[in-house]
């Protein structure tokens, strides 16, 4: 198996305003309780940036960890398992929200999170082959017309 | 905005002000581990490639001191490293399980 890697952009090393914003604010409710949670931010050896949410004191073990390799957004648990991974910020933090949510609302969340993702997928895949077939329609129907 | 270089961002309302001790002693593991991988000549990526990790990152994860290596994957680890597997584990023991090691060992490294 090989490790993924990506060419960073230039100026791409660092999380943004915005980035934390919306991880931030996915893991509002996990961050605001009265058990130490916290947060911190880090770099990998070659500049990437990770986002760590650490679980309660008096260990504060990084419960999820998502970072940032070449415009693509990795979901980890504290024990590295990769729990989701996409190029769309919101997504990975929907789903970083999803996994530390308590169980009650873990099957809310999920059938919320298949439904984000179907669209996501609608949206980057399906679509532009429907654009592409519809183009095709536009430029054949008046040829098929023709023969007809 | 854009962070700081070397970016070392923390949050959270009641993040405490002091470092707690388990967190300074994943830290000292990491360091410990990032010297060993640095002597073994092997990068992050290198080793998680190694380790059959799609991602480097969690390497990262441990040397930043957040995480630790699973109890699970601490053979293959010292085997990439080329350290022996129980004394690999033995050394972890010292920062994760302070008073496992002292239980075990009669003695703080």
């Amino acid at each position: 198996m090989s490790v993924l890697t990506f060419e960073r952009k230039q100026d791409g090393e660092l999380w943004s305003e915005a980035e934390l914003h919306t991880l931030l604010a996915s893991l509002d409710a996990a961050l605001g309780s009265e058990d130490g949670r916290g947060w911190e931010t880090g770099m990998t050896e070659k500049g990437d940036p990770q986002f760590y949410l650490l679980g309660s004191l008096p260990d504060q073990a990084c419960q999820l960890c998502v970072s940032r390799i070449g415009g693509r957004y990795i979901l980890e648990d504290g024990a590295g398992r990769l729990l989701f991974e996409h190029s769309s910020l919101p997504l990975v933090a929907l789903h970083a929200k999803a996994a530390v949510s308590s169980r009650r609302w873990s099957v809310v969340a999920r059938i919320v999170l298949l439904w984000c993702t179907v669209r996501h997928t609608l949206h980057d895949k399906v679509e532009p082959l429907l654009f592409e077939s519809e183009e095709i329609f536009v430029h054949l129907a008046p040829k098929f017309a023709a023969f007809a | 905005m854009k962070r700081a270089k070397d970016q070392e961002v923390s949050g959270g309302k009641l993040r405490p002000t002091v470092v707690p001790e388990a967190r300074q002693q994943r830290k000292e593991a990491g360091d410990w581990l990032k010297q060993r991988r640095a002597d073994a000549g092997l990068s992050q990526v290198a080793l998680a490639e190694r380790l059959g990790m799609k991602y480097y990152t969690f390497i990262s994860q441990v040397e930043n001191g957040f995480s630790r290596v699973p109890t699970e994957a601490m053979e293959a680890w010292a085997v990439q490293l080329g350290l022996e597997p129980s004394e690999f584990a033995k050394h972890l023991l010292v920062y994760y399980e302070p008073e496992l090691y002292r239980l075990l060992f009669g003695k703080k490294k």
